[in-house]
């Protein structure tokens, strides 16, 4: 395939070219992507030469790459699904890629990010690592103790934690994470102050210019009050205690029922 | 009818053979393994000619004993003794057993003087026995292969060769036998290193005994799946199998006991704790005795209280003080110290002391989580015993990084309602706030919970409940009876009205 090995290496130097030309990587991948079903790569089955295969999991790296590069996230999703077959079942066969790690932790990023918790933990628990050296691999621990911070409350550690991503793609989820991480903090204000000033608001919430806070407050829909410089936060008040006529009559017609079948 | 006398003195030989294990207590003659095989086989016969699988299962009872007793030679001579002499599946079967080696002649021959005494002169048999007698002498020998590594190749054939055969026959009557077979399959694929390989022929062999509906093997089946599926980490195909299948309700509760710790697992790791734990009471309540199975109980036990801590309670301590529990859970037992004072360095210094240990018990991760539970416990204990404190404090108390955390925390906390209070931030401290009154909707919910819980409980020790097979027959004869003696009451009744009917008729007359 002699048309399948010069586009990958096309791919490749376009891919590793500073800046990287996207939209050409973009229509490259769509070209290798059809040559690779026709050779019967894109999802191998049978005995394929492992030589081919280490090209079909390079040109799925890059594409993976590529779609967080371009932002898109969908496609991310697919790439690793495809790319899960290389990782779990021809891990025996085929050298471990340097880029395997990288693109896991990105995934786990992502489910974090999509507040998917239950499928990150699953996601976690079946990496082919074992558990406790989880946190010595960069690439997977920043995912592991983002989601701890969360998890905890400790969203200042998760502020300044955004910097320090072992990888170049992991930050093109920052933007999305601290959106996520914004609105649990201003959930977690309305519960836990009465009001606040102005300026601790900004910090607690990592805004940097009152502008921003204020159209933030906006949206949540919070008293500002200019003059004093403070937030109020609307108490949604004491709810008033109603007892729960019908849940509780079906629940005693239930024990009526049970303990007829038991006497 | 010789082949009729012949069952009759086996019969008592059975019942023998069954009284043994109640009267172990006294030295008993042991039964020689090639008698005891002799007489399953009978039994298991027996079972196939009445449909009654209750002789099979009391035959696979005893499997796990009679398989330490086993060698080549005791195998020989079953075979040799159940078949006839120009039997092709004798000979079959005793070309995979190999050369008697000379040590282990000696070693049977201590066990063989009782045997004369307890099992009849051999008489020459001419039935063939039943195919069920076949597969269940083949599983005997596919143990034994399976009993030292040079022979696991061997293994790894037989089973492959008694699969397609238990497939072709097709008889439901094989079924309890066939269930086992399957567990030996995973035997030999597991110690030959290639469990994985294995999966394919089980979902095949899945389907096709769902569509049978040979529950024994599709509950063994299932169980088999998620074995594998779990040893290798495959959580999301494990769920995808749990939901694609229903369990069979007729399974044996070993089998149940399994499929719930597996599913427990599968919830734990999904974070769906509530499940996961009432799958977990399920296993537990259904396992085995923890004298006979002191492993299952063990491992059931360490991810229940693992699963307890993370739904925000402590496990009773009684529990760590269960003789067969004690030892496996002292790991598990210096967490829950930590846990419950809501100590974040004891916590973590316990997880690092254990870490090997829980890593092979496969919790470590589950244990990780429960650091958020550590900080909420300490929370909450705070806010318990102070009406204000500053946020300072906290920090110190909690060993948390900084003050800036602590607010955050501290909020989620509320938020979460871990706690009742606010965070007055000028002022940079917690106000705790009163206790709710104990009673409200709240209670009630608690209460009706409890309830369910109970019911549930009830209702499934009656579904475990079991029954002997056409004991209602019996019923239904007595009920017949009644109705027949009701009858000649309500004749007799009759007929008397007719006597007093007559009286008045009689004086009539006159």
């Amino acid at each position: 395939m002699p048309d399948l090995g010069s586009l990958y290496r096309d791919l490749q130097s376009s891919f590793k070219a500073q800046p990287c030309d996207l939209k050409k990587c973009g229509t490259l991948l769509a070209q290798l992507k059809v040559g690779l079903i026709s050779a019967g790569l894109l999802v191998p089955q049978e005995e394929a030469n492992p030589k081919d295969l280490q090209i079909a999991r390079d040109i799925l790296e890059i594409g993976a790459f590529w779609s967080i590069r371009s932002k898109d996230i969908p496609s991310f999703d697919r790439y690793f699904s495809q790319l899960r077959t290389f990782y779990d079942d021809y891990g025996t066969i085929l050298p471990p890629s340097p880029r395997e790690f990288p693109i896991r932790g990105l995934n786990l990023i992502r489910l974090l990010t999509q507040n998917r918790i239950a499928d990150f933990h699953t996601t976690l628990e079946s990496l082919p690592l074992p558990a406790d050296s989880l946190t010595s691999n960069p690439y997977i621990s920043h995912p592991i103790n983002l989601e701890r911070w969360l998890m905890e409350g400790s969203y200042s550690k998760v502020w300044n934690a955004r910097e320090e991503a072992p990888a170049e793609e992991y930050k093109f989820f920052v933007d999305s994470l601290m959106g996520t991480i914004r609105n649990e903090i201003a959930s977690c204000e309305e519960t836990a102050y009465e009001s606040l000033p102005l300026k601790d608001a900004a910090t607690l919430l990592f805004f940097t210019s009152q502008s921003e806070l204020l159209a933030f407050a906006k949206q949540r829909g919070w008293q500002v009050n200019l003059s004093s410089g403070t937030i109020t936060f609307s108490r949604k008040g004491e709810e008033k205690m109603e007892i729960p006529k019908e849940k509780l009559i079906a629940a005693n017609l239930q024990y009526a029922r049970e303990l007829e079948q038991i006497v | 009818m010789p082949a009729d006398v012949d069952m009759k003195i086996k019969d008592d030989e059975a019942k023998k053979d069954n009284d043994t294990p109640t009267e172990e207590t006294k030295p008993s003659v042991p039964v020689s393994p090639v008698a005891e095989i002799k007489t399953n086989v009978t039994l298991i016969e027996r079972a196939v000619s009445t449909l009654e699988p209750r002789f099979t299962h009391r035959v696979l009872r005893t499997l796990t004993s009679l398989r330490k007793k086993l060698n080549w030679k005791v195998l020989k001579e079953a075979i040799e003794g159940v078949y006839p002499a120009d039997s092709a599946t004798k000979t079959h079967l005793l070309s995979w057993i190999p050369e008697v080696p000379a040590e282990e002649t000696t070693s049977s021959m201590d066990i063989d003087p009782p045997t004369n005494t307890t099992t009849p002169a051999p008489k020459p048999v001419t039935q063939e026995p039943v195919p069920e007698a076949e597969v269940y002498l083949r599983l005997l020998i596919i143990h034994h292969f399976l009993t030292s590594p040079s022979t696991y190749q061997k293994a790894g054939e037989l089973v492959h060769e008694t699969v397609d055969k238990m497939q072709a026959w097709n008889r439901r009557s094989m079924d309890p036998v066939a269930a086992k077979v399957w567990y030996a399959v995973e035997r030999a694929y597991e110690l030959g290193d290639e469990l994985a390989n294995a999966r394919p022929v089980f979902l095949a062999a899945q389907r096709t005994a769902s569509l049978r509906h040979d529950d024994e093997t599709q509950a063994s089946l299932i169980n088999r799946l998620l074995r594998s599926y779990l040893a290798y980490n495959l959580y999301s195909q494990a769920d995808k199998l749990v939901s694609k299948t229903t369990f069979p309700t007729s399974a044996g509760n070993p089998q149940y006991a399994r499929y719930h710790y597996y599913v427990g697992r599968i919830k734990a790791v999904q974070l769906n704790y509530t499940a996961a734990h009432e799958s977990l009471q399920q296993a537990i309540r259904r396992a085995p005795l923890p004298a006979t199975a002191p492993g299952f109980y063990q491992a059931v036990h360490k991810l229940s209280v693992v699963v307890e801590m993370l739904m925000g309670d402590i496990p009773e301590r009684g529990l760590f003080r269960h003789p067969v529990l004690e030892r496996a859970l002292s790991g598990y037992f210096e967490i829950v110290k930590a846990v419950r004072t809501g100590s974040l360095s004891q916590f973590q210094a316990t997880l690092a002391k254990h870490a090997s240990l829980f890593e092979a018990d496969k919790t470590y991760t589950l244990i990780a989580r429960l650091r958020q539970n550590v900080i909420k416990t300490g929370i909450r204990r705070l806010s318990l015993s102070y009406s204000r404190i500053s946020l300072r404090d906290i920090c110190v108390k909690l060993h948390l990084d900084s003050e800036e955390d602590a607010e955050y925390i501290v909020g989620k906390a509320i938020r979460d309602g871990v706690i009742e209070g606010r965070i007055v931030h000028e002022k940079g401290w917690m106000e705790c706030g009163g206790q709710k009154g104990g009673y409200g909707p709240e209670v009630a919910e608690v209460f009706g919970r409890r309830i369910a819980y109970c019911l549930e409980l009830h209702n499934q020790s009656v579904k475990a409940m079991r029954y002997p097979l056409n004991a209602h027959r019996k019923e239904l004869a007595d009920a017949e009876g009644a109705r027949e003696r009701e009858k000649e009451l309500a004749k007799e009744i009759q007929e008397g009205g007719d006597i007093d009917d007559d009286e008045p008729g009689l004086g009539e007359g006159f």
